[in-house]
């Protein structure tokens, strides 16, 4: 009984252990970079952690906000961002729903066609993708943004929800298939109601790879029209003259909205996601 | 006959945008591997095989082949191994662990350009919290921008991948392992085994699925990444971060010189194309056995 406990005591210890280098380590530099954007820039500079009261700040943010046009790439993100989740989930749905109940012709094939394009390399892509957006005139519109990303999410998340549907009973779309329901009906009213935690996961995992893509942004978007937030990021740290106090709001700026769908799903984040992987297990 | 019918309506949107941006370009893409085409606008003609004559010829090729290869192994298994770590110790039921799991995995849902962003900051040489911490105890001497140097930029932007993606591997390994069935570990701790072989005979099986399915994903992932290091040193200082996504990037948009790109493009697809037949081939072989 001693050596059992004192494993326990030890095991704890250790967990701790890891924990606490996991937080430094991963959460660390967020809050630092959070801290960061409410001090001026001469403390910033002084290499000391901690400064005087009156040196903490809300005028990077401001400056932001009235100065420059990240509002703007704020909303385009946004706008870019909902599209993109509401387009991508009703493909989505659909595709999966339709690979999980129906017996089409060469499914199998069709599965793994899709999922190997993420094997694609998107650098290989991005040239013709150009010509095709402006072939259909797309080029600096929202549309040309959403159709570009569309390819960044669909494998994942029609795989992702094929396998959520696949651990749905069938018996449930059978039933109401003897009530006499359309297959909209069925979507609808029998299998959303019962996957909405799988559906929520999709739908976050849309908005977030929409609103953290640079590659397909930095192709479609040529003006301020479509330029997002992580073109903003991208041009302000680069120009010479960095305002880290400044940086720093910006970064947060883009952060905050994901953590904050993060904080709504995390519960069933990894179930969602890897559903596929573990009913197959 | 009707029902099946109708599976190929609903799959339909998905393969027609597919197809339209991604089947397509590919396919175009390959085309243009056999072509002069820039941007410029002269006139397009097929060159036969010279690009890919040029590429072998050409070293900044090979050093990003080269580090596109280290990249992704030392990543993807360096990920693999904390990642199992971190979801051996989320397993245990300790006070707090729920509150730790709830917010480990905040750094793979923010954009790559903030990750960047963050990391510069980090590594500058004045503001730079590692080298305030250098300086403050004394070791002034090491000093310097990590991102900006020859030697460290690199190990840098490998960290940066294990920032990112070992939370999430933790959470699914972890997902994996609870839903292994417990009467599974009885069982062995009755044949009297203890805690290395338990994790070695019960959970490493129990979880190979997952395993399978993270690994796959991430080297095609990272393999093919190219926000990581373009938003971070761009590929320098001096090459010494380059990786073939970037390279291809930088001879495409800043250089026009897309025929050429698309053919290192082209090897790359080839690459993952041998790597993903191979993989399947043992998979499956496993599966058999």
């Amino acid at each position: 009984m001693k050596t059992r406990s004192g494993i326990r005591v030890r095991t704890a210890v250790l967990s701790y252990l890891v924990v606490l280098i996991s937080l430094i380590f991963f959460v660390g530099p967020m809050l630092w970079i959070a801290y960061t954007s409410f001090r001026v820039e001469s403390s910033i500079f002084t290499e000391s952690v901690l400064s005087p009261a009156n040196e903490y700040t809300l005028q990077n943010y401001q400056t932001i906000l009235s100065v420059t046009d990240f509002p703007l790439y704020f909303l385009n993100s946004l706008k870019i961002g909902l599209t993109v989740t509401a387009l991508s989930l009703f493909v989505s749905i659909i595709g999966a729903y339709g690979l999980s109940r129906f017996d089409v012709k060469g499914k199998n094939a069709l599965i793994i066609g899709i999922f190997s394009t993420q094997m694609f390399p998107q650098v290989l892509l991005m040239i013709p993708i150009y010509l095709v957006i402006v072939a259909l005139g797309m080029l600096n519109r929202v549309i040309g943004v959403v159709l570009g990303q569309m390819i960044l999410i669909l494998p994942f998340q029609i795989w992702m929800l094929k396998g959520y549907f696949d651990g749905l009973p069938p018996e449930i779309d059978d039933a109401a298939q003897i009530d006499g329901t359309n297959i909209a009906q069925r979507l609808l009213l029998v299998i959303l109601p019962v996957a909405s935690p799988g559906v929520a996961v999709a739908a976050f995992y849309s908005f977030v790879v929409s609103w953290g893509d640079y590659l397909i942004v930095s192709v479609v978007s040529q003006g301020n029209a479509t330029a997002t937030v992580t073109l903003a990021i991208q041009r302000l740290t680069a120009s010479l003259l960095v305002r880290w106090g400044q940086v720093a709001a910006i970064t947060v700026l883009a952060i905050v909205p994901t953590i904050l769908l993060f904080s709504f799903v995390q519960g069933r984040l990894v179930e969602g996601l890897t559903a596929g992987a573990i009913k197959e297990g | 006959m009707i029902q099946r019918r109708a599976g190929i309506y609903l799959i339909l949107p998905a393969l027609v945008i597919m197809a339209v941006f991604t089947v397509y370009p590919l396919l175009d893409g390959l085309r243009i591997a056999f072509t002069n085409y820039n941007l410029l606008g002269n006139v397009v003609q097929f060159i036969g095989l010279d690009n890919f004559r040029q590429m072998l010829a050409d070293p900044v090729f090979w050093l990003a082949l080269r580090h596109s290869i280290v990249l992704t192994v030392v990543v993807v298994f360096l990920q693999f191994v904390f990642g199992l770590i971190l979801a051996t110790v989320m397993q245990q039921k300790l006070p707090g662990m729920g509150a730790f799991k709830s917010i480990i995995m905040a750094s793979w849902v923010i954009p790559v350009a903030a990750t960047a962003t963050i990391f510069k900051f980090i590594a500058q040489p004045d503001v730079g919290v590692i080298n305030i911490f250098l300086r403050a105890i004394g070791q002034g001497q090491l000093v310097t921008y990590w991102l900006g140097n020859l030697q460290f930029a690199f190990p840098f932007i490998m960290m940066m991948h294990l920032w990112r993606n070992v939370p999430f591997y933790g959470v699914a390994f972890l997902a994996a392992m609870q839903a292994i069935p417990r009467a599974y570990y009885e069982a062995a701790e009755i044949d009297g085994a203890g805690a290395w072989d338990r994790f070695r005979y019960v959970t490493l099986p129990g979880i190979r699925n997952m395993i399978v399915v993270m690994v796959t994903i991430h080297v095609l992932w990272t393999f093919n990444n190219f926000d990581f290091v373009y938003l971070s040193t761009g590929g320098g200082p001096v090459n010494s971060t380059e990786v073939l996504p970037t390279y291809v990037y930088r001879l495409s948009w800043t250089q026009y010189n897309i025929g050429f790109a698309s053919s290192i493009g082209t090897t790359m697809f080839l690459l993952l194309m041998v790597y993903f037949i191979v993989y399947m081939r043992i998979y499956e072989r496993q599966m058999t056995s």
